[in-house]
């Protein structure tokens, strides 16, 4: 049994600091994972909060079989989703017109305490991935910043892997498309595709 | 081969499972059509540009701020255990209730007199209900045939609801709403 079963085992009987070592282990991906799709630092901090205390509350249907990382990563981007089109339906519900998608998610809206000091590289990150719908910038992510093969992108977004190769090649497109307006027009002058 | 086709051999490529041979075709298509050569080094500046960009990092005291958070999993355990054996005695109550009842009054019950007028009693109720309703209903029947019209708002009405019911399943994503989704691997 390595570290990771026995904080789990631990956790499960109701001893909160050995689920502590859990997020100790895994608050970067869980908060990298709400960042990239809120785009809002308040937003996600309180989103990958709800998402450690939900699955501190329902770690009775946790399956060892599956990667403890692949689960918490399942539980935050699908809070993230329906944040986000619970969000929409309510700005649509009163009526307004819709902002712009920047506008939705800006930091503007919370306190100064809320705003994360961004680098240009991230911060064009950022704008990139908020050109694409949820679902898109959600396999995005997953696929990017956590390494994960088709396979377990299809498992943490609960779909098939024909699903998440369709989604990939649609959003590599969308941001082709926008890449130009980003300063991303790169033209190195040998064609190669090497991988 | 038509352009789609290179398209989806970059994207191959990108993912690094693109053959050799495969490769040496994508490549030479590209060094002689612009459109497909611009969307690849858009396609790879993309690429390199989020697998150079690091993860990002919360506030410091981030896990202490959640462990405070969490709630009692004990406390949630006995919680649970004591629902249950509410519903369980919400259950076993009237039972016991009903055998002590008909061993205490049971030989009253069975009193042929009693018994009579209990069923009469019960049947009178009925014979109320039933004429409340068909009073109510034969009020409506003769209201609708009446006044037709009341027909086409029916449909007006239906309409409404069932354009209005598909309007907010789009917007809410209801079928990927389901709470238990998410842990439910």
């Amino acid at each position: 049994m390595n570290e990771e079963q026995v904080w789990l085992e631990q956790a499960r009987k109701g001893d909160k600091a050995a689920f502590g070592q859990l997020i100790e282990a895994y608050q970067g991906p869980v908060f990298n994972l709400a960042y990239r799709m809120l785009n809002n630092a308040g937003e996600a901090e309180e989103a990958a909060q709800e998402a450690f205390i939900r699955a501190y509350t329902r770690l009775e249907t946790y399956n060892p079989a599956h990667k403890f990382s692949t689960w918490m990563l399942s539980i935050t981007s699908n809070y993230c989703i329906d944040l986000i089109r619970k969000r929409r339906a309510l700005l649509l519900s009163i009526d307004e017109p819709l902002p712009p998608h920047p506008a939705l998610h800006s930091d503007n809206a919370k306190g100064p305490e809320a705003q994360l000091m961004l680098s240009e590289q991230q911060e064009t990150v950022q704008a990139l991935l908020q050109e694409l719908p949820e679902d898109y910038r959600q396999a995005v992510v997953l696929r990017y910043w956590y390494d994960l093969s088709y396979d377990e992108i299809a498992d943490v977004m609960d779909t098939s892997v024909s699903a998440i190769k369709s989604r990939l090649f649609r959003a590599r497109r969308q941001l082709a498309d926008v890449s130009a307006g980003f300063g991303l027009n790169a033209q190195p002058e040998t064609v190669s595709v090497a991988a | 081969m038509e352009h789609e086709e290179y398209t989806l051999m970059m994207m191959d490529a990108l993912d690094g499972e693109l053959a050799a041979e495969q490769r040496q075709l994508l490549e030479s298509h590209l060094r002689a059509c612009p459109p497909c050569e611009r969307e690849w080094q858009a396609l790879t500046a993309i690429d390199a540009l989020f697998r150079q960009t690091p993860m990002l990092a919360p506030a410091a005291d981030f896990a202490q701020r959640t462990l405070a958070r969490l709630p009692n999993r004990r406390y949630r355990a006995w919680l649970i255990g004591a629902i249950y054996a509410v519903l369980l005695f919400s259950g076993v109550l009237p039972l016991l209730f009903g055998t002590w009842a008909v061993r205490r009054y049971g030989a009253v019950i069975n009193e042929p007199g009693v018994l009579r007028s209990l069923l009469q009693s019960l049947a009178h109720t009925l014979e109320v209900i039933g004429t409340v309703v068909s009073a109510l209903f034969g009020a409506m029947g003769q209201f609708i045939s009446e006044n037709p019209i009341i027909f086409g708002w029916l449909f007006v009405m239906v309409g409404f609801v069932v354009v209005w019911s598909g309007v907010y399943r789009q917007l809410l994503g209801i079928p990927n709403l389901s709470p238990a989704r998410s842990v439910s691997r």
